[in-house]
């Protein structure tokens, strides 16, 4: 029971985790910048402004947009089919399905956190990555961890 | 009673445009192409006169970021002058027909420096109040890719191959079960329809696992 409760909680705050890395415009930060991956905010006079992201490599930065909304989405539906597996798998088996979508979702995730590190601001010398990219590696370890547990998973069989 | 109406309404159309005299000028708002292509600006006019054997067409041009307009084409008594010593030598040509109000002019093989504004004049004589009006010419390397367009694919391509895959596992398994279902009764008959149905129960739950492999 412990250990569901365990599991549940981790998918869940995973989840959350995905989502601020996907929704928080904070990749990368410098002094007066705090940009990425929807748009740019950017401090004048002390005061933060929100403008487009032009004169960025288009391709790349809508693959990173794509493949973060895919993680939080198979996440999210991991989630579910966990829960639907809770009730409906018989006893004794793995939860392959839901362990498949948690997968999936960590290499989605595993492609956008790449294709940014090797595509965006390599040649900058000013700034660093912000808590959004932190975010995204951390849930890419935690959505692997929780891959591997559903597939190793049984259920309890009485 | 007849020739009176045609006569009131000649004078009456000879008469209120005398004080709405203007000359309205159409071009397009803004041009987009690539570099390299041709672009045939099109500028036409509407007037309450006749078209007029004096009618004239003019086109100016004034380049992004500069204050200065350079006139590049003319059109008066029937003849069209196309710039010969100006940005557009060689590469101008009069594709329009006055008789028919089209002024328009053909821009060949575009370059960078050709984006700006391109400004049509037309005179009706003697409907010659009117304003020009102009077209903004954008010149592009390579055509881009609108906001989000990869995004919205990689998403829905991804979703809809999930989907699939589900559809497709799901009718496997049904089309298995009712093949074995249907082999059963041809054989043995209503008795057994019944027992494989019953053996069908435990069996599909062991499939996902030798499957995904």
């Amino acid at each position: 029971m412990l250990m569901l409760a365990g599991i549940v909680v981790l998918h869940i705050t995973t989840i959350i985790l995905l989502l601020v890395a996907t929704i928080d415009n904070a990749w990368w930060i410098t002094d007066s910048i705090s940009t990425d991956l929807w748009g740019k905010w950017v401090l004048t006079k002390s005061e933060w402004h929100y403008t487009n992201l032009i004169n960025y490599p288009d391709e790349y930065l809508q693959t990173v947009q794509a493949t973060s909304v895919l993680a939080c989405i198979f996440a999210t539906l991991a989630l579910f089919v966990f829960v639907a597996q809770l009730f409906t798998l018989p006893k004794g088996q793995r939860f392959t399905f839901t362990g498949i979508l948690q997968l999936i979702a960590c290499l989605c995730i595993m492609i956008a956190a790449s294709i940014y590190t090797a595509e965006f601001h390599t040649s900058e010398s000013e700034g660093g990555y912000g808590h959004s990219y932190v975010l995204a590696w951390i849930s890419f370890v935690l959505t692997f961890l929780l891959a591997i547990t559903y597939l190793v998973l049984r259920k309890k069989s009485e | 009673m007849l020739t009176f109406l045609a006569l009131a309404s000649v004078v009456l159309l000879g008469i209120v445009p005398e004080q709405s005299q203007a000359i309205v000028i159409y071009t397009g708002w803004e041009r987009h192409a690539l570099v390299g292509s041709d672009i045939r600006l099109s500028c036409s006019f509407f007037s309450w006169r006749w078209t007029s054997e004096d009618v004239t067409f003019s086109w100016t041009y004034r380049p992004d970021g500069s204050r200065d307009s350079i006139s590049i084409f003319h059109y008066t008594g029937g003849v069209p002058y196309v710039d010969n010593k100006g940005p557009f030598r060689d590469r101008l040509e009069f594709v329009g027909n006055p008789g028919r109000r089209d002024g328009s002019i053909l821009l060949k093989n575009l370059e960078f420096t050709d984006n700006g504004t391109f400004t049509c004049d037309a005179k009706n004589p003697p409907d010659i109040v009117g304003r020009p009006s102009s077209v903004r010419l954008l010149v592009f390397e390579k055509v881009p890719i609108q906001a989000g367009v990869i995004t919205g694919a990689i998403i829905g391509v991804v979703l809809g191959l999930l989907v699939l895959i589900v559809v497709i596992y799901y009718l496997m398994r049904f089309l298995v079960a009712r093949r074995v279902f249907s082999l059963s009764v041809s054989k043995h008959g209503k008795k057994k329809k019944e027992g494989s149905q019953q053996r069908q129960g435990p069996v599909p739950p062991a499939d996902p696992s030798k499957i995904k492999v």
